[in-house]
């Protein structure tokens, strides 16, 4: 056990998920020398050579493809995006190969394959390096889609989506990267997939919310000494139902937080499953926090993503309704 | 004498009547299609020797990845017909459960890989198998095949520069039968396809895939080349779509037919004449193995249109390795 920031812990899970399975490979660009932009995978290709470790040709379609065709024949890919923007020419791969080759094939083939990618702003990254694309994913049955919020998180995340024998797309904030340190066990564990965590409890409030948004709920909640739910998705795909309705019939009040655009968000699918299954436990509107309809701009990041004003803001207004 | 050093009389028969297997099925399936008992169907007549030649070939532990217009090279691989046939139906007893289109073929027994619409996709899979056998140090190589349309897709580039840079043993082969639904070949691009490779460091060769023994000489040439190590190589092979697109399309409105079923530049009737000619079949003979398959296909259809459907709950199974409460709910929901 010692202290460890995000990127910290991932790189240690793969080293060790490494050193237990041949069977599982890392390929995408500048992932190897370069151990990475964000260096996730620093020192691995030393460790475990450039047959695993593949330093690509710059082509995301080539890389998730090429990653499917591994995980279709035995093998355990690791694709890393550099940048959950890049993501796009791949796009085809995902949503007609990778997420459907399990069912098309009446389970004769699986795809145990994770497509790593930071996403999110707060980095000075405008229109190509900060969006966050989570609900074109969660529309694609067949994918799992996974977000840690912490270093903790993003290590047993991260080893169970390796272990699931599924498709995932693993959302990285890349904001907290290294913003946050905690202790992490040296060893692996697992985080059940699908499952929420309840990072605090209170009576008054329900406040979901996942990835990148969490730290800055908590430290709003905490600040301002109100009496809250915090519930982390972790997974977005499939979402913990049962935590949600467990949570939103305590309250009676829920608002939801995410820094992806409002529009068909993840926010408008939590809402519709609320309204459709617990609708006579709210006491007041259900609230979307999140970012704006328009693309990521470069100088207003700070009003793009959701902040302390606005979330406070959405919190108020639900508790005085 | 078989003219073949390699091949034996045997060997050319079974590929004739497998061609011919093939075209009938093909005619089959196609009114059948008519008669509303199977939904769809993309014609392979046309194309059936380079693709015999490709099954002739292509080793057991060799991983074909195919497009939907494969018909012949899955019979002379050896997939048994009522396994297609359930294919086409959706039957129960479909390995894939009904749900995908006809001719979106996956045998993993026997090594043929996973079929899907969109032209060329899989071309970067078949890239990713291939590093796969490399990786573990297997034995065989990977083959893929794609019409003369999915050399435009990004796909397609994707993968021959990957297959390059990894130096990997996969064959690309085109099978250019001169149209992507209404686009001749010339307008698809400008350059030679088989010269296409040379960008990424590929080699590349043009063959008469209406031929069988240039077929043949051209796929042994370049498997020789990949299984030594030297790295991909693509092979273009020249053939002819006879038939429309798909049962949907009407080639009327696009193209004069340049070929027709059965017409002196019919590959299959220029292989006939050869093994005339080398006295390798008699006018008897090809009359029998023609109203074999004919009486073969007839049956199979009527036996396995006997089948009923699969039961409609399976239509929520494989997505995951273990259900998820999403479709468990939906299940409940709408059956």
């Amino acid at each position: 056990m010692s202290s460890k920031t995000m990127v910290q812990s991932m790189n240690e899970a793969l080293y060790s998920m490494m050193a237990e399975d041949d069977d599982i490979i890392l390929l995408g660009e500048d992932i190897g020398r370069d151990g990475g932009v964000f260096r996730v995978t620093d020192g691995l290709q030393a460790k475990y050579g450039e047959n695993r470790v593949i330093d690509t040709p710059l082509n995301e379609l080539g890389i998730v493809g090429m990653a499917i065709g591994m995980a279709m024949y035995g093998l355990k890919p690791i694709a890393e995006i550099q940048f959950q923007d890049f993501i796009f020419p791949a796009f085809d791969q995902i949503v007609n190969q990778m997420a459907k080759i399990r069912y098309r094939t009446g389970n004769q083939f699986q795809v145990p394959m994770v497509i790593r990618t930071p996403y999110g702003g707060g980095v000075k990254g405008g229109l190509y390096h900060s969006q966050s694309g989570e609900s074109y994913f969660v529309h694609t049955a067949g994918l799992r889609v996974v977000t840690p919020s912490n270093p903790y998180d993003a290590k047993g995340l991260l080893v169970s989506s390796v272990r699931s024998g599924d498709p995932v797309i693993f959302l990285e904030p890349k904001r907290l990267y290294r913003s946050i340190k905690m202790e992490v066990p040296d060893s692996l564990y697992q985080i059940e997939l699908g499952k929420a965590r309840l990072l605090k409890e209170g009576r008054s409030i329900s406040v979901i919310t996942y990835g990148s948004m969490v730290p800055i709920v908590e430290n709003v909640i905490s600040k301002n000494n109100i009496d809250a739910d915090i519930l982390d998705l972790r997974t977005l795909l499939p979402m913990d139902l049962d935590a949600i309705l467990k949570s939103v019939k305590k309250t009676g009040r829920v608002i939801i937080v995410h820094e992806a655009p409002r529009t068909l968000g993840l926010g408008a699918e939590i809402s519709a499953l609320i309204s459709e299954r617990a609708i006579e436990y709210l006491l007041s509107p259900i609230m979307r926090v999140t970012g704006p309809d328009i693309p990521f701009p470069y100088v207003n990041e700070e009003i793009y993503i959701p902040d302390e004003k606005r979330i406070l803001a959405a919190i108020n207004r639900a508790i005085n309704y | 004498m078989s003219p073949l050093s390699n091949i034996s009389n045997d060997q050319l028969i079974e590929a004739y009547r497998n061609a011919v297997r093939s075209r009938t099925l093909d005619i089959k399936i196609v009114n059948s299609q008519r008669q509303g008992i199977i939904g769809f169907h993309v014609p392979s007549a046309g194309q059936e020797i380079i693709q015999v030649a490709l099954g002739m070939l292509a080793r057991r532990e060799d991983i074909i990845f195919g497009y939907y217009r494969d018909l012949a090279l899955l019979i002379q691989r050896g997939i048994p017909l009522d396994k297609i046939i359930d294919q086409l139906l959706g039957n129960k007893e479909d390995m894939q459960k009904g749900r995908q289109m006809p001719d979106h073929f996956s045998f993993k027994d026997y090594n043929f890989s996973s079929i899907q619409s969109p032209v060329g996709a899989h071309l970067p899979l078949a890239v990713g198998a291939a590093y796969m056998l490399k990786y573990k140090g297997r034995e065989g190589i990977v083959i893929a095949n794609f019409g003369d349309g999915a050399t435009s897709t990004s796909d397609f580039h994707a993968a021959m520069n990957f297959a390059g840079v990894f130096n990997l043993k996969i064959l690309f082969l085109c099978e250019n039968n001169g149209w992507a639904i209404s686009l001749p070949t010339e307008k698809q691009t400008k350059g030679e396809i088989y010269r296409k490779g040379e960008a990424y460091g590929i080699m590349g060769k043009r063959i008469d895939g209406n031929d069988l023994l240039s077929s043949i000489n051209g796929i042994t040439e370049a498997m020789n080349y990949i299984r030594d190590g030297k790295g991909p190589y693509i092979l273009e092979a020249v053939t002819y779509r006879i038939g429309p697109h798909s049962t949907s399309d009407d080639t009327k409105k696009y193209r004069v037919d340049e070929i027709t079923d059965g017409s002196e530049k019919d590959p299959i009737r220029r292989l006939e004449n050869l093994l005339l000619s080398m006295g390798i079949l008699d006018e008897g003979k090809i009359s029998q193995i023609k109203a074999d398959a004919k009486r073969e296909m007839d049956e199979i259809v009527e036996e396995r249109r006997k089948i009923g459907f699969p039961d409609r709950s399976t239509m929520f199974d494989d997505l995951y390795a273990e259900t998820l409460w999403i479709q468990d709910e939906e299940r409940r929901d709408m059956l």
